[in-house]
């Protein structure tokens, strides 16, 4: 079973997040900001990361840029979730190494969609 | 064939010569005739014979003489007399003149009186205007570059509608538009019936009155206002709306048409899931427990799709604010050098890669990136700090990226994280710096350069759909106004009866590969410029060269030095006779010779017809001076002294000009003749077309 983590500080998202992963068949672990999340990919690296831009602390990005800048986790799927939407923010999101991007609200289907796609490549 | 002999005119010199010539053989002739006749009745010997055979004789010989004596000492110092007071109408400020001659010896020193006379009171005239005038010519410089550096296009009409004035910035907003000329129609310009009706209901007051009219694709805001105090001038001060209009205005109206959608999903949502909520269990798994989940599930994706349309509404009309105005990098990188020269530790950025436009709030940018540039210097390890900055310009699909470039690695995210949070204190209400990427709906991230030895913080911008470089700066003083041509009549009254001097004229000149136009000859380069009011407009000019699709023969390349290679890549003439024709707009054409030129630019089959009257300055100097031999161009020049650039001369454009400088030499004698209108000019150079017929 893959295994997907899930960081976002806003509990309500974590919450139906982690429901419609298990639903669609993903094992989840989830952390609230990027010092958690960082610590946890080291605990046990997951197959794929959901990680939210905005997090009280180190931001996603920061997160992101310290994983691609770790050849263990070069290869690590991540998607950037965002309430901003800016496209210039997708594009540094992609910038840093991000592998796709999802602006809130956003569609369960096509997340869990965008999930699978990722894992049947990296797999 | 009659030679209609002018009244007041010196006869031509060949006539003269002729009539003299016959006279004298016929005496001659008839003295020999009356000689033998005498000597063959009376015998006459010795000494009675030679009286006889000189008596006979004395009459033709007489008439021989005198006729040489009058052609020496009276007829040909009349012709140069002729030559000398033409030329000193004609510009009387030509130099090496030369004394009369003969019989009209004496007349030397009253014609130098008149000169002189002439000349002095001109000067005198010059300088008393020069003296006089000195202040209200300063004050209308300096009220001209004022204008002229207005970044508002202005245009000034006449009661007519005549364009008298039009500064700079108009120039660019009109830029390519044939019609944007002095004298020219306001109605060929901007062709609206509002504009048309507002100028009409203008107040005399000078109260403004404002509208939008279209142009092109764009809106204008023009605000019109009638001159006080004037003859009907009206001034138009002209804002391309645009931008503004379908930014702001198409923006706005997408917000608010987006949040009606918006409110109507997000009841629906929060009423379904209010409904579901106060299911009971017995009816879970219902249909009615289906239909309020699929509802939630719709509402829901409608909600997303209209609050991503929403967020684009804002971010446009975020980067269309108003203080997002075009910038060229080179302005921007070297003001940015200005800026940082006198900050101390930091150096220079140096511009590597092309130059482009963007779109930003020019002094919160500079500010951002003074402070960034610092940041970086304290960033860079101890070794690096010294080493220059580049600053580079990326293209991308939407926008472009102002990256600083720098020898080492790229910064860490929490580095910029960090700086973002810095307020930029020269700024009105001191902004962080992420405010100001917001403001330009930016965002800041460093990359590493594919060299693998530079890194670069990249900054993107709102892209502008503008290619090249700025246009370069124009002369200082260009001829953006007159206002003489207020004075002109009415355009709607017959162009027949125009006054020669307030006539719009446009002097032309071809040059070709040969001279058999009606065989394979054509045109290889073709120059023109304008003369309004009697005045020849300096960079009012027509200059083209021409393709003309087969080889030049040495022997035309001798003349106007145009060789295969000069041509090379240049338009042909069907091309280029269109725009020809929309230079000469509404003018009279005028050429030395001009039948030749006129059958250059009309080859058999061409588009363009050019139907508008011509005036010839080769038959108005034969109208003029019929006694004179010599009216080519370049005997004109020399004789009326006019001057041009050395090496114009055989340029279509050179010609053009000297033509056009030969028309102005002209037209004060034509005058002084009462050939004042434009029908009076070209009854007088049919005459002359006539005459030249006949005799030929």
């Amino acid at each position: 079973m893959a295994r997907v983590l899930v960081v976002d500080d806003e509990p309500n998202i974590v919450l139906s997040l982690e429901f419609l992963m298990q639903q669609a068949g993903f094992e989840v672990v989830t952390a609230d900001d990027g010092e958690s999340a960082l610590q946890s990919v080291a605990d046990a690296m997951p197959d794929l990361l959901l990680l939210d831009i905005s997090l009280p602390g180190i931001s996603g990005f920061e997160v992101l840029e310290r994983l691609r800048a770790q050849s263990a986790y070069a290869e690590l799927p991540i998607i950037m979730l965002t309430a901003h939407g800016r496209e210039v923010e997708r594009e540094k999101g992609l910038a840093l190494g991000a592998d796709d991007y999802i602006t809130k609200p956003f569609s369960t289907q096509a997340l869990v969609d965008k999930v699978q796609a990722l894992l049947d490549e990296a797999g | 064939m009659g030679t209609r002999h002018q009244p007041g005119h010196l006869p031509k010199r060949q006539s003269l010569l002729g009539l003299w010539l016959l006279l004298s053989g016929i005496s001659l002739f008839g003295g020999a005739a009356f000689a033998l006749w005498l000597d063959s009745l009376f015998h006459p010997t010795g000494l009675a014979r030679l009286a006889l055979w000189l008596g006979c004789f004395s009459g033709g010989g007489t008439i021989f003489l005198v006729g040489l004596l009058l052609e020496r000492q009276l007829f040909t110092p009349l012709r140069h007399l002729q030559v000398q007071l033409a030329r000193l109408v004609a510009n009387p400020d030509a130099r090496d003149d030369y004394p009369p001659e003969g019989w009209l010896r004496g007349l030397g020193p009253d014609l130098v009186r008149v000169r002189e006379a002439w000349r002095a009171d001109r000067r005198a005239l010059a300088t008393a205007h020069t003296e006089g005038a000195r202040s209200a010519v300063r004050i209308r410089l300096e009220l001209e570059s004022l204008l002229q550096v207005l970044d508002t296009p202005l245009l000034l009409c006449d009661q007519h509608r005549r364009l008298l004035l039009f500064n700079h910035a108009a120039e660019t907003l009109f830029e390519g538009h044939p019609c944007l000329g002095l004298g020219k129609r306001l109605e060929s310009l901007i062709d609206t019936a509002s504009l048309t009706d507002a100028l009409a209901r203008l107040p005399s007051d000078g109260a403004p009155r404002e509208l939008l009219v279209p142009f092109d694709d764009r809106w204008l805001c023009c605000v019109l206002r009638r001159v006080p105090q004037s003859d009907g001038e009206t001034l138009l001060t002209l804002t391309d709306t645009t931008a503004s209009l379908t930014g702001d205005l198409g923006n706005r109206v997408a917000l608010a048409k987006r949040l009606p959608a918006l409110r109507r999903h997000s009841a629906g949502l929060a009423s379904a899931a209010e409904a579901l909520t106060r299911l009971d269990d017995a009816s879970l798994d219902t249909a009615l427990h289906r239909r309020l989940t699929r509802v939630i599930g719709e509402e829901s994706d409608a909600l997303g799709r209209e609050l991503e349309a929403f967020g684009q509404c804002v971010d446009e009309l975020q980067q269309q604010g108003e203080r997002l105005v075009p910038i060229w990098s080179n302005d921007l990188w070297q003001t940015l050098n200005e800026r940082i020269a006198g900050s101390s530790g930091v150096g220079h950025v140096t511009p590597i890669g092309m130059p482009a436009w963007l779109k930003g709030d020019a002094c919160a940018l500079l500010a951002m990136l003074e402070t960034l540039i610092q940041h970086l210097i304290e960033a860079l390890p101890a070794d690096r700090k010294r080493l220059p900055l580049e600053g580079e310009i990326c293209l991308g699909n939407k926008r472009v990226y102002l990256d600083l470039v720098w020898r080492g690695v790229p910064l860490a995210q929490h580095a910029l994280s960090d700086w973002q949070e810095t307020r930029l204190a020269s700024l009105p209400l001191a902004p962080s710096i992420g405010d100001m990427l917001n403001h330009h709906g930016s965002e800041l991230w460093s990359l590493a350069d594919g060299d693998g030895e530079h890194a670069r913080l990249r900054l993107p911008l709102p892209a502008l759909e503008r290619v090249g470089a700025p246009p370069p700066a124009k002369p200082a003083r260009p001829e953006f106004h007159d206002f003489g041509i207020a004075d002109l009549p009415p355009p709607d009254a017959e162009l027949a009866v125009r006054p020669l001097r307030a006539l719009e004229i446009v002097s032309f000149d071809t040059e070709t590969t040969g001279l058999e136009l009606r065989r394979d000859d054509t045109v290889v380069s073709l120059g023109a410029c304008r003369i309004v009011n009697a005045r020849l407009l300096a960079n009012d000019t027509f200059d083209q060269r021409v393709d003309p699709g087969r080889p030049i023969p040495p022997a035309s390349t001798a003349i106007h030095g145009l060789t295969d290679a000069d041509v090379a890549g240049a338009p042909p003439l069907n091309v280029v006779l269109p725009r020809f024709r929309r230079y000469v707009g509404d003018a009279v054409l005028l050429a030395h010779n001009a039948a030749f030129d006129l059958l250059a630019i009309q080859p058999p089959g061409a588009s363009e017809a050019f139907s508008m009257p011509v005036l010839d300055t080769l038959l108005l100097s034969r109208a003029l001076d019929s006694g004179l031999d010599g009216h080519d161009l370049d005997t004109l020049a020399s004789r009326f002294d006019l001057s041009i650039a050395e090496g114009a001369r055989h340029t279509a454009l050179g010609d053009a000009r000297l033509t056009a400088k030969l028309w102005l030499a002209l037209l004060p004698r034509l005058e002084a003749r009462g050939i004042v209108t434009l029908e009076d000019a070209l009854q007088l150079q049919a005459g002359a077309f006539d005459r030249e017929d006949a005799s030929a």
